[in-house]
């Protein structure tokens, strides 16, 4: 087990790294909730991993994610959009459409047969359709970010959340308490139009199947689920969906040893 | 020119010629002269990602500082006129009138970084954050008398032209509010399609019984038919050259960027119908035959072609010009420059207002969506495209409405990758540097890969 | 009275059986007795406020106003299956981005027709008006088939203004109704999609007072805005101790043109939209119009104007601070709030209404 390149994806919410062998399989990874201080933190979850793998020095890096220009060790930064498409094709064998809900961003990526990405769109900065949003709305409504998927999907129906901002959409939520509405479908309703939000991009960027999902949010059963519904699609998963970005990356910095 | 009948007005004409004709102008042209030689001397560095300006941007920059200058001392000396970029300058340039473009000003408060301060001034008084910010930027400026000009002449006459927007229409109202003075409203009929005979009547109508008419009664003189057609000769002569001047990009390498055209325009919105305009124009073509004839291109490494969509980001002109620079993208057409551009063909000096009917009706702005699409479609064509970067600019929703369609044809039609990029013409407010940046990052990966 | 006024779908229905076709109709000024002449029946889609707008946001940016939005979702969803036609005037930059796309883009089975109406009130205006008028009747006449003979007409004018005439006839009688807020605003606005003869039958209906109204406590609002969605506003409202005396609404007097004396029907057309109440979406000026609003909180008894707002609506928001400067000026309240068009009111609006009604108490 020789790590051959490493990959490291400095995201909003969270910081993560990838080792791959000479055949591009992850060897090793590391995930860690993000800090302020991006160059010390990348710094040293790239050397607790080489430790720990035992990789050795000069191993070539790309770093991508908001904090991709501040990581010291990269030999290059490339965008999500080319990591994420990169590694879920890698992992899953094949391109179609990738939804990626990320911490701030949400981005739907067009892959082609070889795995490059065609075209993206990404979500309008006065829109709710990010992870943030929902975590911001789970503990808003004292809902542990875990069960929020479950509780969703458990409930009868939905409560109608209209607004497109979160800071509207937040007052609504305010309303709708008080008015004696259900937790659950007020959850229900936000899932909704957070998803509502993606298929809206999807359709926009085109759907070329399979559906892809990739990126925190997946680990949330209500999304998948509701996207499934909403395309009319099956929605496939990588094996570690938070992990594509950084993984992609290190498949990135294995083609620069070649 | 009114001619001085007072004491007082004897003090003011007194300022004006010797503050602008004389003092003034007279150290703008020493400026001007040094900065010809600077830019003349300046050399392409190993590292630099762009070729130095061209020279003309210099006389560029006297033109437009004696415009701003002259207009400190314009009050009671000649009549001023506030007008919308694409109002009917012409017959006002006949009757003598100073010209100020409230949308200009606010592009120069933008690249000068003095927008926000004055945007926060008119939401101060109440005026909403999703206001167009050229207009937020303007009426900020009138509220506190802040601009990086020194300052700005009132006006006498308001000439509202909705043929870009509807915005200026309610924009215009506030500013006859606050300086109660004549305005004038030239009504264009948005062209879904093709013009039709009772639109193009109803502009001409408007000329004839409204614009002509208070413009005289303001400027206290009639209107020169010969003076209007000689004005109308150099206003069509200045904005064919302008367009010849963009289609020199059509070259590889391109001997100038967008984000040249963004600043070299000054002179073809604001001073359209002056001798020295056309000569200005003229001078850029040759400046850039020459570029082309060396093969010197603007962009040190061109390795990609794109067009731009919208207004340009003011306060990010350099930060982007670099950035795309720096990996060998050159933004070498603009659907906004062009604006200025592509009616010459339409303008008659022989009918002035009659042909001017036609021409101020159809600018990219007051025409279809699908009319915009074809537009980039061609341009694509044209300069042999790689890319079009489409800012959807919250400001300027008549431009901006209709690029989620727009991008989409350009990507499955013409099979090309086109970005949609968020954000505000005016407002630095309104800017994510990192999604931004990240985007257009995405973006020129994505040239990259269609590339290789 | 009616108990239940009849839904778009119900007028829809009657509209058909009469055979008329149908036009979805985007918001607002048009010419309604040009359609009845051609035997065309006008719905005008404001929205509606459910409707999730995903499908409008394929085609437009989050910062375009929700009307436009939410009414291109739904005529995607279902609308243009139910529709022979789709009119788009040309109220401002939102809806011009909308008829254009719609026709360009979007390219629905049913044709999409266009209508400017001019910026101001001059004899040019009036001149350029009328033929627009007519070119909007030569493509009515393409969807129905149907072009309008000299009794048409006097049947489309006859129909039409008396409806108009009991719209204003509410108006006039406000005071005296025996309805709350929200049941006279149901009933205005059901002028957006009845056939005139229905309309003007249901206005009638509405109760008078035996005595003297016994609203005296409440706190009188004149409401300034494009449309008040949701309906529960009112209940709200009035829950605050708060009614409605008059309003400055695109959904309701400012649609109140006065009767015009013209003969020719075109120019009779042009001749009351021209002389419609001040609306900054037909150019009106500003100054007068703020000066007429004056005038009405006076004449209404209202203590304070409510400017309630659709966000990113440019024609209204220009105009907001020189009305509360002359508001304000002639001795009332006013408050100015913005809302998405939806079903729930924010709470946080709410709290401000509330707030600016006990100031005013």
């Amino acid at each position: 087990m020789t790590v051959a390149a490493l990959g490291i994806d400095a995201g909003s919410t969270t910081c993560k790294a990838v080792a791959v062998d000479a055949d591009g399989h992850s060897v090793g990874w590391r995930l860690e909730s993000a800090l302020p201080r991006v160059e010390a933190q990348t710094d040293a979850l790239l050397v607790a991993l080489a430790l720990e793998l035992g990789a050795a020095d000069g191993v070539p890096v790309v770093a991508t994610g908001y904090g991709r220009k501040l990581v010291r060790a990269a030999t290059r930064d490339v965008t999500e959009i080319t990591c994420h498409a990169r590694g879920v094709f890698a992992d899953l064998g094949t391109g179609g459409t990738l939804v990626d809900i990320g911490g701030q961003d949400a981005k739907v990526i067009r892959i082609d047969e070889r795995g490059r990405p065609v075209d993206f769109a990404m979500n309008d900065k006065c829109a709710a359709g990010t992870g943030r949003f929902l975590e911001y709305t789970a503990d808003r409504l004292h809902v542990p970010l875990d069960d929020l998927g479950p509780r969703s999907l458990a409930a009868p129906r939905a409560e109608h959340i209209s607004s497109t901002c979160t800071v509207f959409a937040e007052s609504e939520i305010v309303s709708l308490i008080a008015q004696g509405a259900d937790v659950d479908e007020i959850l229900l309703g936000l899932h909704r139009s957070l998803v509502s939000r993606i298929v809206a991009m999807v359709r926009g960027v085109g759907l070329t199947p399979p559906l892809l999902l990739s990126g925190g949010v997946a680990r949330n059963d209500a999304i998948r689920e509701l996207l499934g519904r909403e395309t009319g699609q099956p929605v496939r998963l990588p094996s570690a969906p938070q992990l594509m970005g950084a993984y992609g990356a290190a498949l990135l910095a294995l083609e620069l040893t070649r | 020119m009114n001619l001085p009948t007072t004491l007082s007005d004897l003090r003011v004409h007194g300022e004006h010629l010797l503050q602008f004709q004389v003092l003034g102008s007279t150290a703008l042209r020493v400026q001007r002269l040094r900065n010809e030689r600077k830019l003349g001397a300046l050399r392409m560095g190993p590292d630099d990602v762009l070729a130095p300006p061209p020279r003309a941007l210099a006389r560029m920059q006297e033109l437009m500082s004696r415009h701003y200058l002259e207009g400190r001392y314009a009050n009671g000396v000649r009549k001023v006129a506030w007008v919308t970029s694409g109002a009917p300058w012409e017959p006002l340039e006949a009757l003598g009138f100073f010209p100020v473009y409230p949308e200009n000003h606010a592009a120069l408060c933008g690249v000068r970084r003095r927008a926000e301060a004055n945007c926060e001034e008119a939401e101060a008084h109440g005026y909403s954050r999703d206001l167009c910010s050229y207009a937020r930027t303007d009426i900020g400026t009138v509220l506190s008398g802040e601009t990086p000009v020194g300052r700005l002449p009132r006006p006498d006459l308001l000439v509202c032209c909705n043929n870009i927007c509807q915005t200026v229409l309610y924009w215009y109202e506030v500013l006859a509010h606050h300086f109660d003075c004549p305005l004038v409203v030239i009504d264009t009929p948005f062209l879904y399609g093709e013009a039709q005979e009772h639109q193009v009547a109803y502009v001409r109508r408007q000329f004839d019984e409204e614009l002509v008419p208070t413009a005289e009664r303001v400027a206290g003189r009639t209107l020169d038919e010969r003076e209007l057609v000689r004005v109308m000769l150099e206003a069509r002569d200045a904005s064919q050259l302008w367009r010849e001047v963009l289609d020199r990009s059509r070259h590889r390498p391109a001997p100038m960027t967008a984000f040249d055209g963004f600043l070299l325009m000054g002179p073809i919105v604001n001073l359209r119908g002056r001798r020295a305009t056309t000569e200005f124009y003229r001078d850029l073509l040759a400046e850039l035959d020459a570029r082309v004839e060396r093969g010197v291109g603007a962009v040190a490494h061109e390795r990609y072609r794109v067009a731009w969509d919208n207004l340009p980001i003011w306060y990010r002109l350099s930060k982007l010009s670099k950035l795309l620079a720096g990996r060998g993208v050159n933004v070498v057409a603009s659907t906004y420059t062009y604006a200025w551009g592509e009616l010459a063909p339409l303008m008659d000096p022989t009918d002035p207002l009659g042909s001017g009917a036609r021409v101020y009706l159809h600018p990219i702005l007051n025409r279809s969506t699908g009319h915009k699409l074809e537009a980039m479609r061609t341009m694509v064509e044209g300069f042999s495209l790689d890319g079009v970067i489409l800012h959807s600019d919250r400001s300027c929703k008549p431009y901006s409405l209709g690029q989620i369609d727009q991008r989409d044809q350009i990507v499955d039609t013409l099979g090309v990758p086109a970005l949609l990029l968020e954000a505000d013409h005016n407002d630095p407010r309104a800017w994510s540097e990192e999604q931004s940046v990240n985007r257009i990052e995405a973006f020129i990966e994505m040239l990259e890969t269609a590339a290789s | 009275m009616h108990d239940t006024i009849p839904s778009r779908s119900g007028a829809l229905a009657v509209a058909r059986e009469q055979g008329r076709a149908i036009v979805a109709v985007l918001p607002y000024h048009y010419p309604r007795a040009l359609l009845r002449a051609h035997r065309c029946h006008p719905i005008e889609v404001w929205g509606p406020p459910f409707e999730p707008g995903d499908l409008g946001a394929l085609h437009f940016q989050a910062y375009t106003c929700g009307i436009v939005v939410k009414a291109t979702s739904f005529l995607v969803r279902e609308g243009f299956d139910r529709v022979d036609a789709v009119l788009v005037p040309h109220g401002c930059d939102a809806l011009q981005g909308m008829g254009s796309v719609l026709g360009d883009f979007v390219a629905p089975t049913p044709p999409v027709l266009t209508f400017y109406p001019p910026r101001r009130a001059r004899p040019a205006d009036r001149a350029y008006l009328v033929e627009e008028i007519r070119a909007l009747g030569r493509r009515l006449a393409e969807v129905s088939g149907h072009t309008p003979d000299e009794a048409d007409w006097a049947e489309a004018l006859a129909a039409e203004e008396a409806a108009d005439a009991a719209l204003a006839d509410l108006y006039h009688r406000r005071g005296r109704l025996d309805v709350d807020d929200r049941r006279f605003y149901e009933v205005v606005r059901a002028r957006e999609y009845l056939t005139a003869e229905d309309f003007t039958a249901l206005a009638a209906s509405l109760p008078e007072h035996d005595g003297a109204p016994d609203a005296d406590g409440d706190v009188g609002l004149l409401l300034s805005g494009i449309v008040a969605e949701p309906l529960d506003l009112f209940d709200r409202l009035r829950a605050m101790g708060a009614r409605v005396v008059a309003d400055d609404l695109a959904t309701g007097w400012r649609r109140v043109y006065p009767p015009s004396t013209l003969a020719d029907p075109y120019e009779r057309l042009a001749d009351r939209l021209l002389a419609a109440p001040p609306d900054p979406t037909l150019g009106a000026p500003l100054d007068a119009r703020a000066g007429l609003l004056v005038e009405r909180l006076r004449a209404s008894g209202a203590r304070g104007l409510l400017i309630y707002d659709v966000t990113f609506c440019e024609p209204e928001l220009f105009a907001v601070p020189v009305l509360r400067e002359r508001v304000t000026a002639a001795g009332f309240g006013v408050l100015h709030v913005e809302h998405e068009l939806g079903t729930t009111l924010p709470n946080q609006t709410l709290t401000r209404i509330e707030a600016f009604v006990e100031t005013l108490r």
